[in-house]
């Protein structure tokens, strides 16, 4: 399902690519910014947490002028004398100025570097507004946007990712390079779609998908577990097969009394010594309990 | 009785206290010669005693000027105030400076309360030095006739202690005679003393802190006891005994609310006392009374803004009075922090698992261990309690939890 | 400067990666002694250190950095080094005096609820002031690029500024230093008690943690032993990559324990102490 999305999210689409400090989510955000330029289609960034030549570092063998940066990096919050856009023009008014000031043919993708910190410094319902307001007034084709789940109470994740019409969470896998995409999409008739599919991403920001984590669940859990099972990888034998086994059970081992000579030992024909006793009063008997001291 | 086996594993500085004598470490001649402080071995850094021998061991050798000993007060601090007397009655014998405040008491009722130091080394006003120990006539004395073999073993010591002494011992049941008492010089600062003067950039400190700072300064500049000041005086240490910072007296709310309106308020205090203990020639203890902030995260900051800090867990009202392994003791001292001033590598403790007992003459840390056992009948339940016990105490002391794997 | 850690981080003096924010954090162990190694290794490596020291007195860096064969006052006197003295600076806007000038850079502790702006211009005015002068080149001597180095920046938490604000203050400096100047950033962050998954909305040192990892491009974070206390062996730590460099996969995670010596530090891969081979 990956895949599909990187061809291009519906018209009016809206997607949201979650992660958290274990992985972080902007390589498949450059990985679907590389792929919308391919279609040549003309993206705006507006990139708050990495710089423009960050962001086009691995973007090299694209068409890049059609990459339109809008530098919120530099000075989000205003404190130097030049800001380029600070987080509080994130408006209506604003972002439609931003994107309209390029003319261009085909429709743009609006791709937000990143939510997180937009909603930390203005509130989640402005935010929501926007966002919402923007998506409809079609000045754009589709947003995408990164958000930092783990920076935010889960309502405020919750309510921005409502708004969305694709969800893409990411999370590592324990072992390599690869992570896991947890999919949720929703199409115009109401219809929801959920997959999950692991996947890595090569130099050039293409993705491959290689399939989907089968019972992945518990395989994750414990894998320390499974791979110091000492017995698996030995170069020798501790397992037996069938008719070793019954080979073994054969084999009478040394002093080891069959059932018949056992009794024999233990009751003795007639014939040989016994010791009877019966003790009378004026026995040596002691009168304390040896095992008074035990306790038990 | 038994051979001290257990002691073998000590390290070898340790097991001869008697041949250090013949080496001594080069001085340096810019340290500053001051009654009542010695360099550290470790890092040169100078340091002052807190009046508990055993403490003073666990600290690395003693309190290092210009840093401030966090003390998590126990339940009905009265350990954690005992200790803080002990600081100050060592000011006292060593002629340092005091500096006293507290909020519950006035600091006078703390000061008239100092236990008497014990005559024998009422050498005062001469510089410590260090009493070599008599090993002759102790080894004269403890010559073993049959098990000879183990005479070459360490003795057993479980209280902490170091090889040279350092600082005094105290008569808990004797407080100090006024004369003496009142020949260190001490300055007091009790809030309610002090009207509090509306400043109107404070917002984030209390008016008892930020008069306290305000206070604190004052003395530290008329004394002149900053490092900056002139050498021409003979100097001297400044010894500051803060009570119960955080509890409510002092105008903080930290204990009585789960999300306090001036969480930052000791925190930023803290801050503004190692700024000026690391500019001055002055050392503190601080007790707070950790047991009633709610918020963890916020004890986790107030360690890290001091640098030593130990808690004490008294017995007195917990289960653990009456289970027969902490018998021997009064409670629980866990080092919650080791400072590294001035050294990459601090001075770990070897052991973690400490217990302290209140004796009559004596305050001692040890390393806990479980009684010897010497009466007839044991009950095996008991037996099998006291192994979970010690499980517990030592999974306590290690700090983290959950050995799901070996690391090595 | 601790030579093993050189080689897994694959950098020298000569040669190290420009441009990078290097995130120092620690759970219940002590990092600083991380902070010593990038210290003299940006000394060593001849670039210009701006060093917010929040925690503790120069003395003490300097004792430090003696034993690792670094003099701080030299190249403060050089003009190498310039050390912001936070507990010295700190005094005169917690104890107001009439007649002292208040510092501006520690100015955010008599309200901390504006912000960090301040601390931001004054690295700002002499990160980019010298990156002037030194081109000019009037007998002073050539430094690399600039190096802004913070110990530790969790301190600000216990002095009443917000986590959101101490966020706005690291991205400046990213901006600033490693965008704009191509420079470097080391900072500390110590955290307390558990790693505990919540909603985020704890104004505490967990959630600047998260805040820095992902603002960051190399983290080294420090836990102690999970199985406990031990005198060889002092903890473990982890290195993660967060940026893709070269061939370098994204994410690429190594754990190595270590041991803190006299004059150094080692590492070496779990169970390879020279305690138990």
């Amino acid at each position: 399902m990956l895949p599909e999305l990187l061809q291009g999210i519906d018209a009016g689409g809206f997607l949201i690519i979650q992660d958290s400090a274990s992985y972080s989510g902007r390589h498949l955000l450059k990985s679907f910014i590389n792929s919308a330029l391919d279609r040549e289609e003309a993206v705006h960034v507006l990139g708050f947490e990495v710089s423009e030549e960050e962001l086009k570092d691995g973007l090299k063998g694209s068409p890049i002028q059609r990459l339109h940066f809008h530098n919120a990096y530099t000075d989000p919050l205003g404190w130097t004398d030049h800001p380029a856009f600070t987080v509080h023009q994130f408006c209506l008014e604003e972002l439609t100025r931003l994107v309209k000031q390029t003319s261009h043919p085909k429709p743009a993708t609006l791709v937000i570097d990143s939510l997180s910190w937009i909603l930390r410094h203005l509130s989640p319902p402005d935010v929501c507004k926007t966002l919402q307001q923007f998506r409809k007034g079609g000045a754009v084709r589709a947003i995408i946007g990164l958000l930092h789940a783990d920076m935010h109470q889960s309502g405020t994740v919750g309510s921005v990712c409502h708004l969305a019409t694709s969800v893409i969470t990411v999370v590592p896998v324990v072992k390599g390079d690869k992570a896991v995409a947890k999919i949720t999409k929703r199409s115009k008739s109401g219809k929801v779609m959920q997959d999950e599919e692991i996947f890595s991403i090569k130099d050039d920001f293409t993705v491959i998908v290689q399939g989907k984590p089968s019972q992945h669940g518990p395989k994750q859990a414990d894998p320390k577990e499974q791979e110091t099972d000492p017995t698996a990888n030995l170069t020798f034998n501790l397992r037996l097969s069938d008719t070793e086994r019954e080979a073994k059970e054969k084999l009478a081992l040394p002093f080891v009394f069959s059932k018949e000579k056992k009794t024999a030992l233990l009751h003795s024909g007639p014939g040989s010594g016994r010791i009877l006793y019966e003790p009378d009063a004026n026995d040596d008997y002691d009168q304390e309990d040896p095992d008074d001291d035990l306790d038990v | 009785m038994a051979a001290p086996m257990s002691s073998v594993a000590k390290p070898s500085a340790e097991r001869s206290p008697f041949n250090t004598t013949s080496f001594q470490k080069k001085t340096r001649s810019k340290l500053i010669s001051i009654p009542g402080t010695r360099p550290s071995v470790q890092n040169g850094q100078l340091l002052v005693s807190t009046g508990v021998t055993s403490l003073d061991y666990l600290l690395g050798g003693g309190l290092a000027v210009g840093t401030v000993l966090l003390i998590e007060e126990d339940r009905y601090d009265s350990y954690s105030r005992m200790i803080l007397k002990y600081f100050l009655a060592e000011g006292v014998v060593c002629r340092h400076e005091l500096f006293v405040a507290a909020a519950q008491d006035n600091p006078d009722d703390i000061l008239q309360e100092l236990p008497a130091p014990i005559l024998d080394d009422v050498a005062i006003h001469k510089p410590v030095e260090q009493p070599r120990l008599s090993c002759e006539a102790q080894n004269s004395l403890d010559a073993m006739k049959i098990a000879w073999r183990y005479q070459n073993l360490p003795k057993v010591q479980s209280a902490l202690a170091s090889s040279s002494r350092f600082g005094h011992y105290y008569d808990v049941s004797k407080t100090m005679e006024p004369e003496i008492r009142q020949a260190a010089k001490c300055h007091r600062f009790y809030p309610t003393e002090h009207p509090t003067q509306s400043s109107p950039t404070h917002s984030t400190m209390p008016e008892s802190y930020s008069a306290l700072l305000k206070s604190l300064q004052e003395v530290i500049h008329r004394e002149g006891f900053d490092v900056a000041a002139p050498m021409s005086k003979s100097r001297n240490i400044l010894r500051i005994g803060l009570h119960s910072l955080g509890s409510a007296l002092w105008g903080d709310d930290l204990c009585c609310h789960d999300n306090p309106r001036n969480g930052h308020a000791l925190t930023t205090f803290l801050y503004g006392l190692r700024a000026l203990l690391r500019s001055s020639l002055s050392v503190a203890v601080v007790t707070v009374p950790s047991h009633l902030i709610q918020d963890r995260a916020l004890m986790g900051s107030v360690t890290r803004l001091c640098d030593n800090a130990i808690a004490l867990e008294s017995f007195k009202g917990s289960e653990r009075e009456t289970n027969p392994l902490y018998k021997d003791y009064h409670g629980l001292l866990h080092v919650r922090q080791v400072p590294h001033l001035n050294c990459l590598a601090s001075k770990l403790p070897d052991h973690k698992d400490l217990a302290f007992k209140l004796k009559r003459k004596q305050f001692s840390i040890e390393r806990m261990h479980l009684p010897p056992d010497l009466s007839e009948t044991v009950s095996r339940v008991s037996r099998g309690e006291l192994a979970g016990a010690v499980m517990v105490a030592s999974g306590c002391g290690s700090g983290t939890s959950g050995n799901k794997h070996l690391d090595f | 400067m601790y030579t093993e850690l050189n080689s897994i981080l694959n950098t020298s003096p000569d040669s190290f990666t420009q441009g990078e924010f290097v995130l120092l954090s620690d759970r219940k162990s002590d990092a600083s002694f991380l902070i010593h190694h990038f210290l003299s290794l940006y000394l060593r490596a001849r670039c210009k250190v701006w060093f917010l020291g929040l925690v503790q007195s120069f003395n003490h860096y300097s004792a430090i950095s003696q034993r690792l064969g670094v003099s701080l006052v030299q190249a403060k006197e050089k003009g190498q080094l310039v050390f912001l003295e936070g507990l010295n600076e700190s005094l005169s806007v917690l104890i107001p005096q009439e007649t002292d000038t208040r510092s501006q850079a520690m100015g955010f502790l008599s309200d901390p609820a504006v912000g960090l702006k301040s601390l931001y211009e004054f690295v700002r005015s002499s990160v980019t002031s010298s990156g002037g002068g030194e081109e000019e080149a009037d007998g002073a001597e050539e430094w690399g690029p600039p190096v802004l180095l913070v110990d530790d920046i969790s301190v600000l938490l216990s002095l009443g500024v917000s986590v959101g604000a101490v966020l706005d203050f690291s991205h400046y400096c990213r901006a600033t230093v490693c965008s704009q100047l191509q420079g470097n950033v080391v900072m500390l962050v110590r955290c307390d008690g558990e790693e505990e998954e919540d909603d985020g909305d704890d104004e505490g040192s967990e959630r600047l943690l998260k805040g820095l990892t992902h603002q960051c491009s190399l983290t080294l974070h420090v836990q102690g032993l999970p199985t406990g206390f031990c005198r060889d062996i002092h903890g473990q730590v982890e290195v993660c990559w967060r940026r893709r460099q070269g061939d370098w996969q994204y994410t690429q995670k190594k754990l190595f324990q270590y041991k803190v010596h006299d004059k150094g530090a080692s590492f070496f891969a779990p169970g390879t102490s020279s305690a138990v081979l």
